[in-house]
């Protein structure tokens, strides 16, 4: 039983790592259908990965409610509102979930418009927000302690002036800083960082192949 | 009296940031824009698009938390394609993008009445992240094979016969994740060598920038900045020019927030 | 009663009461966009009131929305995949016309169908072989990937020929810059001495990118509260002039 669920999978990864690092070096026609044919597959299995996550969403909510833990009544808001969307997906203007999407503006169409005046307002709120907090952190906290933090902060006040309008008002130099800034020194760091972000990613990505990774495999007793 | 500066209460400064913004907004002030490096290269780039008669690919993989940055940028690209008679066809690689492709596309495309189908196409989502760009990038048809309303792309003028990226004269990302850099550059732009480049949030901005030196992308809209300069480009003011006098300001008032911060630092230090 | 409790009833009186005026003005009409203008104003108002303090209102808006985004995802994943691509090309390998369907789709379906076994404590060990498959394919397209295009196509820019201009210059601190950066993130040396000092260099090369990143992230958290705050203006209290 062991082999079937610890070592098969690892088999598996291995297969389809290698192929997958093959059909790139093989312009054969044969090898480019079956990278088509893997990308479909990989597309599918992603979207039944969707429903794992809605799951767990809907019974943590659920587990809550039915062990009344405090400030329970709030998932049942949580499933207030996925009903109700969820009834549009259903009805679908009337075509039925069987059927493609319906067309139609948040004026004619339920799910579109619970989409527009719910959660975009919602989201977009929400992420709002945080240039409150985020202006009260950088009057608290960015202090120029430090040679680093100096350089930091004065990057940061660079990028902020020259990259808006008012930077060309207060000088023609300030846009012209938060350029080469962006251009030279940033570009310099963010390729260091990303060279040393691939390398990692191969050997981790080898480490999966073969099979010294298998965290994605999870815990259990088989 | 530092002691106090410095332990001021951040609701005080929230109310700054708000009317920083609300004010420049109310007064309706437009501050001339001009537009950096990485915007015009986009801009040429669409017009020699236009000028070949081309069709561009326009991917959508941002989500509702950031429609203030995003949607003005995607109007301005597509006002500039619609304007100069260049085809679109629109993908979603991110799950909450189609609601937001749908209202932007049927906005500008009443606006320049264009037609459905011929001048435009709306393929919906699909998930799969990069996998949808390898897909893509194999067969067009295989990885949309229908429209975002059910009706075969076989069925479609437009794109009955573009079969895989390389028939894009131009791709466009407009993303609010990694998406550029690690769905379309590696699995697409690597491959099949199309002119490629990308819209994004202000937070994402500064991770692009060895791409564009690079070459793997023509040119680069940073956040509502980004969108702005390319308004101005397309000369139609919208929501993102509007909203560059409320962003100078807030700016300003967090700039001064922070130096008066480290004076009050110093002098606390100091004593 | 407490204080809060108050100010909050009069906060959501005083939403009414502006709806009420604005209905009444005719700046919005009794239609479903005036009245998601309205559920879109509210809901905005209630999140924001987390910034005075954590409180009922925020929280509730806060959970309707985890509720609905949940379904909304699952309605674009069920039209465009499950049902538009999967169950179409299923349903069609049983049909007259077996060429429209896909005998291959089955094996994904399989491994998605497999996935779900996770939920299973007895069968949980099936959804292993979806994850390996999809873990293993992913890390096998990423290397070579990886290798073109992060790896040689970003060395070869920062090896150009330098020359006595400003763009020559430019180009000697980008490989400054990402040589510093590459020995600041090698810790198999100690960091001393010479690697000290380049690691140093490093640094500061890096500060200068957060300080630019911290710029860039203010201005876009700005961008989506300069969003909001022309939706409460302009969309509904119709006060921006333009």
């Amino acid at each position: 039983m062991i082999f079937f669920s610890r070592m098969l999978p690892v088999v598996v990864a291995f297969c389809f790592g290698v192929l997958g690092i093959g059909i790139y070096y093989v312009p054969h026609a044969a090898a480019q259908n079956l990278e088509r044919e893997l990308a479909l597959w990989l597309r599918i299995v992603f979207a039944f990965s969707y429903l794992l996550g809605l799951y767990s969403l809907l019974n943590l909510h659920w587990q809550r409610i039915r062990q009344r833990v405090a400030g329970w009544g709030y998932s049942v808001v949580v499933y207030v509102g996925f009903g109700l969307m969820m009834l549009f997906v259903v009805y679908n203007d009337g075509q039925g979930p069987f059927a493609a999407q319906a067309e139609g503006t948040a004026a004619e169409n339920g799910y579109q418009w619970l989409f527009e005046y719910v959660h975009v307002a919602c989201s977009s709120t929400m992420f709002s927000i945080l240039a409150f907090f985020i202006a009260s952190a950088a009057y608290r906290t960015f202090r120029a302690r430090t040679p680093e933090a100096a350089l930091l902060l004065v990057a940061a006040v660079v990028v902020m002036l020259g990259r808006v309008p008012i930077g060309a008002y207060i000088s023609e130099y300030v846009p012209a800083a938060a350029d080469w800034l962006l251009n030279v020194p940033n570009l310099a760091a963010k390729r260091g960082i990303l060279l040393g972000v691939s390398l990692g990613a191969i050997a981790t990505s080898l480490r999966i192949i073969f099979g010294i990774e298998r965290s994605y495999l999870g815990g259990g007793e088989e | 009296m530092i002691q106090w500066l410095m332990n001021i209460d951040r609701r005080i400064i929230f109310i700054f940031v708000f009317f920083g913004v609300a004010l420049p907004l109310l007064s309706n002030v437009f501050l001339p824009i001009k537009p950096t490096r990485d915007v015009v290269a986009v801009y040429e780039e669409l017009e020699k698009v236009a000028e070949a008669g081309g069709t561009v690919l326009l991917s959508f993989s941002y989500g509702a938390s950031t429609v203030p940055e995003m949607q003005p940028m995607a109007r301005a690209i597509l006002r500039h394609c619609f304007s100069r008679d260049i085809k679109v066809v629109a993908v979603c690689l991110w799950p909450e993008a189609p609601g937001l492709a749908q209202q932007v596309l049927e906005e500008i495309g009443t606006e320049f009445g264009k037609t459905y189908g011929e001048d435009y196409a709306f393929l919906g989502y699909k998930p799969g992240n990069f996998s949808v760009v390898l897909n893509m990038g194999q067969d067009f048809h295989d990885a949309f094979p229908q429209d975002n309303w059910g009706t075969a792309i076989e069925d479609l003028p437009l794109t009955r016969n573009l079969r895989t990226l390389r028939d894009f004269d131009f791709v466009f990302d407009l993303a609010a994740g990694d998406s550029i850099e690690f769905w379309w550059i590696p699995y697409g732009q690597e491959k099949y060598g199309f002119p490629f480049a990308g819209g994004c949030t202000a937070v994402m901005a500064p991770d692009l920038f060895p791409f564009l030196q690079s070459r793997q992308m023509v040119g680069l809209l940073g956040g509502l900045a980004g969108a702005a300069e390319y308004e101005t480009l397309v000369g139609k003011q919208d929501k993102a020019t509007a909203g560059m006098s409320a962003q100078s300001m807030a700016h300003l008032i967090i700039v001064v927030f922070i130096v008066f911060g480290n004076i009050a630092f110093f002098l606390s230090r100091r004593r | 009663m407490t204080r809060d409790t108050y100010i909050f009833l009069a906060l959501v009186l005083t939403f009414a009461f502006v709806n009420g005026v604005l209905l009444a003005n005719g700046s919005l009409a009794a239609d479903w966009n005036s009245l998601g203008i309205m559920v879109a104003a509210g809901l905005t108002l209630a999140l924001y009131s987390f910034l005075y303090k954590d409180n009922p209102l925020f929280k509730a808006a806060e959970n309707i929305y985890v509720g609905v985004a949940a379904a909304y995802v699952f309605g674009q994943y069920w039209y465009q995949t499950i049902y538009g691509e999967i169950f179409v090309r299923l349903k069609a390998l049983g049909g007259e016309d077996s060429t429209q369907g896909d005998w291959w789709l089955l094996a994904p379906t399989l491994l998605g169908l497999l996935m779900l076994t996770r939920f299973s404590r007895r069968f949980g060990w099936l959804s292993r072989f979806s994850f390996a498959f999809f873990v293993g394919l992913g890390a096998g397209l990423t290397i070579p990937r990886t290798i073109s295009s992060f790896i040689l196509a970003q060395i070869e820019p920062t090896l150009q020929p330098l020359s006595w201009s400003v763009e020559g210059l430019n180009l000697l601190i980008i490989l400054v810059g990402v040589v510093a950066v590459l020995v600041y993130f090698f810790f198999s040396v100690e960091h001393s001495g010479v690697v000290g000092k380049v690691s140093r260099v490093g640094i500061w090369f890096l500060m200068v990118s957060f300080g630019a990143s911290f710029g860039y992230t203010i201005m876009a958290r700005l961008s989506l509260l300069i969003g909001r705050v022309t939706f409460l203006l302009d969309d509904w209290l119709h006060l921006m002039t333009n």
